[in-house]
């Protein structure tokens, strides 16, 4: 009996160690597995708040409703792309309408709020009739109102009688260019280029930034009263909270400052056959 | 539990059957190291499965959900655009574009059920044969009719089917999404403002100041976007009782009248191009609208201040594709930027974030900007940090 009891114990203890033995190494991939879930992702980012603005005759001004791309790597990483970026043939908005055959009154209309598109306007009345009149609207809403036999639909939605080139053709022409360059990138890279427009105070967040060297660029230039304004920047992103990014904001300019690495290409907008 | 089933089996064993004790013995072990191999092994897999998973998309999917029943008999009382024979059909097959328009909307739209035409063409025998008649009457009628009978003309919403022969469901599921690119509309219409704020009324009673029409209306968002005054949130208190700051919300376009002002032609996608936005779900999804849970914060208000550019506080809005996933993008940073005390002197009456931590130790809410869901929490660290 006793030597069976032994035996008993003995087969236990086995048992118990078996046991510990496979339940240790899983209780650690446990313990392991709980705290990377439960750590925030976010943490670990980064924020970057840029401030946009240029100096003109007229005074230092921000810059609005421009976007700027968010590309992985340093700029020596990222030097094929940016001699992509400098070769491009950036026409401007007034050349290519004017090349378009565009009148006049569409190409002030356009200018008079910096739009690239008809699509970044209300057509008010007033460009329907009387001084202020752009042909192409006119003919545009001759047509839609033909059709939607109701004027203020028919006002509404001009832009959908327009021919393409003058709805969107500048646009379409520039974002071609640069889905183009962001394709290659991410090709390259096999990361996600981010992207972000700022408002009207040339302010943007790029927000949830995994740490790291990333070249910041307007990729295509930005058209201002006078120039086209190409940016190509570097910055180490750093872990930091939105509050700590706030308070120290990257400030690009078209003015020199040593303490950024940074290209800035200025070049005055061409003149345009008339 | 396996493992201690396992050692009751070995001691009843050794009791019993004491001259087998080496076999059995050896045998238990091994059945011991399979289960604990088998659990660990369970374990790893799940733990890696975990780590790998795909975040949840943030449209829930109702538990009584079904898609396209196989092999069941089709209820041709319930209509689904994901059945076999359906998907496999154009949009423009069934919805004509435009629907006679001047009777339901002001301007072109597909605004009502397909003609009879665009059913009987296929399903002739669930309409017309005896079988069909028996009872209520065609079962099919009632996918758009409230009542199968030949002069029925009670119709159900457009958009909003019967589907009373499925399993419950909540009212307002679809059988679609909708994809909007903000960040590529932001890039054409960022520009874009009209003569004043499309809610006019409103803007001029808390602005106090009559608009300017030269100064331009950046609120570009607000073609989509306006005052929800269905959604409420819970009552202010006075002196905040103004009825315009009890709607916080902003509603989403419900019709096509803003997507046709550019998409109606040439355009792409173009109105006839239904699939061009909507996107099929193989089942029904859940209402479109977001979770709300939002503090009490009024667009229209501020004491006219509030009357911001969008993406001021919207910071996100104009990099992303799509907002699924999105989570609330706007930092309380925005918020501190009047609502703290070393602002108080521009905006006197205005209540600070620090205020509304004092509050919240007094009497454990924060009430003036949060609705009590979320006032009783404990107030999180970026709250200290932001008036810091």
């Amino acid at each position: 009996m006793a030597s069976g009891r032994n035996k008993r114990g003995g087969l236990l203890k086995r048992i118990l160690f078996l046991f510990s033995f496979f339940l240790l190494p899983f209780a650690f991939i446990f313990a392991f597995s709980f705290v990377a879930h439960t750590q925030s992702p976010e943490s670990a980012r980064g924020v970057v708040r840029l401030k946009i603005r240029y100096k003109s005759a007229e005074g230092t001004k921000d810059l609005p409703r421009k976007r700027f791309f968010l590309v992985p790597g340093s700029l020596e990483q990222n030097q094929p792309l940016i001699e992509k970026i400098k070769a491009l043939n950036a026409t401007s908005r007034e050349c290519y309408y004017r090349s378009h055959g565009a009148s006049e009154a569409l190409i002030k209309w356009l200018k008079d709020n910096d739009c690239e598109s008809v699509y970044c306007r209300e057509v008010e009345d007033k460009y329907l009739s009387g001084a202020e009149a752009v042909p192409e609207f006119l003919k545009a809403f001759a047509q839609a109102l033909g059709e939607l036999k109701n004027r203020e639909v028919a006002r509404r939605w001009l832009a959908n009688y327009l021919a393409p080139e003058i709805r969107s053709g500048f646009y379409d022409q520039k974002q071609k260019a640069i889905q183009s360059l962001v394709n290659d990138v991410e090709t390259s890279t096999r990361k996600t280029v981010m992207s972000i427009m700022t408002d009207r105070k040339g302010t943007a967040y790029l927000t949830n930034i995994e740490p790291g060297t990333y070249m910041i660029s307007n990729l295509a230039g930005s058209e201002t009263e006078k120039t086209n304004i190409l940016w190509i920047c570097e910055r180490e992103v750093k872990a930091t909270d939105l509050g700590t990014a706030m308070k120290r904001p990257m400030i690009l300019s078209n003015e020199k400052d040593p303490k950024l690495k940074c290209e800035v290409i200025e070049r005055p907008l061409p003149v345009c056959n008339k | 539990m396996p493992p201690v089933n396992g050692l009751r089996e070995i001691n009843t064993m050794l009791a019993s059957h004491k001259h087998l004790a080496p076999t059995a013995l050896s045998r238990a072990l091994w059945v011991c190291v399979i289960v604990l191999f088998f659990i660990g092994g369970t374990e790893i897999v799940g733990s890696i499965a975990a780590q790998t998973r795909r975040r949840p998309r943030t449209t829930t999917r109702p538990k009584t959900q079904t898609s396209a029943p196989r092999g069941a008999p089709p209820k041709y009382s319930a209509f689904l655009h994901s059945s076999d024979k359906h998907k496999n059909l154009t949009c423009n097959e069934c919805h004509k574009v435009p629907t006679s328009w001047t009777a339901k909307r002001d301007f072109p739209d597909v605004a009502d059920f397909p003609d009879h035409d665009a059913c009987v063409r296929c399903h002739r025998q669930q309409f017309f044969t005896r079988q069909a008649m028996i009872g209520t009457g065609p079962a099919i009628c009632t996918v758009c009719h409230v009542r199968a009978a030949p002069r029925e003309q009670a119709r159900f919403a457009f958009g909003k089917p019967n589907n009373s022969a499925q399993q419950a469901k909540a009212k307002d599921e679809r059988q679609f999404t909708i994809e909007f690119p903000h960040d590529k509309h932001q890039n054409v219409i960022a520009m874009w403002h009209g003569l004043q704020s499309v809610n006019t009324s409103l803007h001029h009673r808390l602005k106090s100041v009559p608009l300017d029409d030269k100064k331009p209306d950046y609120n570009n968002c607000s073609i989509c976007h306006q005052t929800d005054m269905s959604l409420a949130i819970v009552a202010l208190a006075a002196p905040n009782a103004d009825p315009a700051l009890l709607h916080p919300f902003k509603s989403m376009p419900r019709t096509h009248d803003s997507c046709f002002n550019c998409h109606w032609k040439n355009q792409k996608p173009a109105a006839a191009d239904c699939a061009g936005c909507h996107k099929a779900a193989p089942t029904f999804i859940a209402e479109l609208g977001r979770k709300r849970i939002s503090a009490k914060f009024a667009h229209e208000g501020g004491k006219g201040e509030h009357i911001a550019e969008c993406t001021t506080c919207h910071i996100n809005i104009t990099r992303v594709s799509t907002t699924r996933g999105l989570t609330p993008d706007v930092p309380l940073n925005a918020c501190a930027a009047c609502h703290r005390d070393s602002k108080k002197i521009t905006y006197s009456k205005a209540v600070t974030i620090e205020a509304e931590i004092e509050q919240f130790n007094k009497t454990g809410e924060c009430s003036y900007c949060h609705t009590p869901d979320v006032g009783k929490k404990k107030p999180p660290a970026s709250h200290d940090a932001a008036v810091q």
